[in-house]
C-alpha cells in the first residue's frame, strides 16, 4: 500500500530538515502517539494507539533511520510494529525528503506500507484511508511546528 | 473468550449503563456486524450492553401528518413489513428490502445499520436521501436531533460519543409530488453489499425536480452527496438530455476504492449510469 503526502511548510528548508530529523519532537506531530525512547542512535521505541470504528488498535514498535542524507535532505526511515491482541503487524518505509523553494519547503512523504495478520483482514481501504488521514495530520503539523 | 453480557430494559438504565462504562461498552442491537467482527477476532469486548429488552425501542410509528418514527431495534424486515412505513415511505421499505438476505434482514436492525456506518451499508444512503433525523439520548437523557447525513463521518465511525444511543430515525411526511428512489448495482449476486447504490429524492412537478437529493452508497467513506448534479439539474425542466449531462458530474461527486467489487474508474461510471437512471424514474422518463 502505497501512501504519498505533499506539505507545503512556511518555513527554510534547513529549519524544517531540523525538525523533522529530531524524531522525538516530531512524533509529537502524530496524533495518540506515545513519547518516543531512544534505544540506540537513530533507533526509537513507541506506542501508537489507533482506532478505527469499533476496531482499537495498540500498535507497539520501533522506528528507525536507516538512510540519511543531510546535505540533500532527504532520509528513509523504517518502522517495525505489531499489536499483540489482535495479532497483525504494520511494517513501513518512509522515504521523507525536502525541496526549497523561495521562502518556503515542501516537504515530501512517500510510505510504503504492509499489514499483516488480523489487523489486514479488516480491508485495506478502510487502513488505507486511516493512514492517509495519520499522514496528512502529522504533515500538517510539522509545517505549523516549523512555521511557528 | 468471555465478556459482561448485560440486558437493561429501558433506555434510563441504559444510558446510566453507558455512563459507567461506555469507553469500554459494546452496544448491541441486531448483533450482525458485532457477531462478524468478534468471530474475526477484531474486537476483544469486555462489556456487552444488548439493547433486545428495552422497551418500545423497536417501535415503528406513524404520526397525524405522515411522519414516520422507527426505533432503533426495529429490524430490517420490521421496516419492509410495516404498514405504518408502507403507508408513508414505501421506498423506504423497498430500500430496506434490498439488504443482504432475509436471515440478515431478520436480525439487522435499522438503527444498528447507521451506527455502523458501514458506507457500503443501503439503509443510511437511503435515510439520508429522505433526510432522516436520528433521535439521539445522550448522558442524562437529553434528547437530540442529528440528520444522519451529518452523523455518518467516515468508515465505521460517527459523530457519537461512547455514552450516546440512537433511540429512532425519524423521516419527515412526504407531499403530494414527492418521488424517491432507492437502485442498488450488484453484479456479483443479489445479496451482496452494492457495488454502487443510488438513493434519490425531489417533489416532482411540471417536468421540474424540486428540492432534489441524491446520495451515493459504497463509493466512498460515507453516503455521498452528489451536490453538483443536484446544482447542474437546478430548477429548470429536466429531460433525458439534461439528466444524462448532469449524472455524467457524479462521477466526480464520489471517492471509490478499487476492491473486489469494482476498480475506482469502474465505480465511477457505475455512479454516473446508475444516478442519471435514478433521475429518469424520478422525473417519469
Amino acid at each position: 500500500m502505497k501512501l504519498a503526502q505533499r506539505e507545503t511548510i512556511a518555513a527554510p528548508a534547513a529549519r524544517v530538515w531540523a525538525l523533522v530529523m529530531d524524531l522525538e519532537k516530531a512524533a509529537g506531530c502524530v496524533p495518540g502517539i506515545t513519547a518516543l525512547t531512544q534505544v540506540a542512535p537513530d533507533r526509537y521505541r513507541g506506542s501508537l494507539p489507533v482506532q478505527i470504528g469499533p476496531v482499537r488498535l495498540v500498535l507497539e514498535g520501533e522506528i528507525a533511520v536507516t538512510a540519511r542524507d543531510d546535505a540533500a535532505r532527504r532520509a528513509t526511515l523504517r518502522a517495525d510494529a505489531k499489536d499483540s491482541r489482535l495479532g497483525g503487524t504494520v511494517r513501513a518505509t518512509i522515504d521523507v525528503a525536502l525541496a526549497e523553494s523561495g521562502a518556503s519547503t515542501e516537504l515530501r512523504v512517500d510510505g510504503d506500507v504492509q499489514i499483516a495478520g488480523r489487523i489486514g483482514e479488516f480491508g485495506q481501504p478502510v487502513i488505507q484511508r486511516k493512514a492517509g488521514q495519520l499522514l496528512q495530520q502529522m504533515a500538517a503539523c510539522l509545517g505549523r511546528m516549523a512555521a511557528t | 473468550m468471555s465478556f459482561e453480557f448485560v440486558v437493561p430494559e429501558s433506555w434510563p438504565e441504559t444510558l446510566t449503563l453507558l455512563a459507567q462504562r461506555g469507553d469500554e461498552a459494546f452496544v448491541l442491537a441486531g448483533g450482525t456486524a458485532f457477531t462478524l467482527l468478534l468471530r474475526q477476532g477484531l474486537i476483544r469486548p469486555a462489556y456487552v450492553v444488548s439493547l433486545r429488552r428495552v422497551q418500545d425501542a423497536a417501535r415503528i410509528k406513524a404520526d397525524a401528518h405522515g411522519g414516520l418514527s422507527i426505533g432503533a431495534t426495529a429490524t430490517h424486515t420490521d421496516v419492509v413489513r410495516s404498514s405504518a412505513v408502507r403507508g408513508a415511505w414505501p421506498e423506504l421499505a423497498d430500500a430496506v428490502a434490498k439488504v443482504a438476505t432475509v436471515r440478515v434482514r431478520n436480525q439487522a436492525t435499522l438503527g444498528g445499520s447507521v451506527a455502523h456506518a458501514d458506507p457500503a451499508s443501503d439503509a443510511p444512503v437511503m435515510l439520508a436521501a429522505l433526510d432522516a433525523q436520528a433521535v439521539v439520548l445522550g448522558a442524562g437523557g437529553a434528547r437530540r436531533r442529528i440528520p444522519v447525513d451529518e452523523l455518518l463521518v467516515e468508515p465505521f465511525t460517527t459523530t457519537l460519543a461512547p455514552t450516546d444511543l440512537i433511540h429512532s430515525l425519524e423521516v419527515r411526511a412526504r407531499r403530494p409530488t414527492t418521488r424517491a428512489v432507492y437502485l442498488k448495482y450488484t453484479p456479483r449476486s443479489a445479496d451482496d453489499y452494492a457495488t454502487v447504490a443510488v438513493a434519490a429524492l425531489a417533489n416532482v412537478s411540471d417536468g421540474v425536480l424540486h428540492d432534489l437529493r441524491i446520495f451515493l452508497g459504497a463509493v466512498g467513506p460515507r453516503p455521498m452527496r452528489a451536490s453538483s448534479v443536484e446544482k447542474a439539474l437546478g430548477s429548470g425542466r429536466v429531460d433525458a438530455r439534461a439528466i444524462d449531462d448532469a449524472a455524467a458530474l457524479a462521477r466526480d461527486d464520489v471517492d471509490p476504492i478499487d476492491d473486489l467489487r469494482g476498480s475506482a474508474v469502474y465505480k465511477r461510471e457505475m455512479a454516473r449510469v446508475w444516478t442519471a437512471r435514478a433521475l429518469r424514474e424520478l422525473a417519469g422518463l
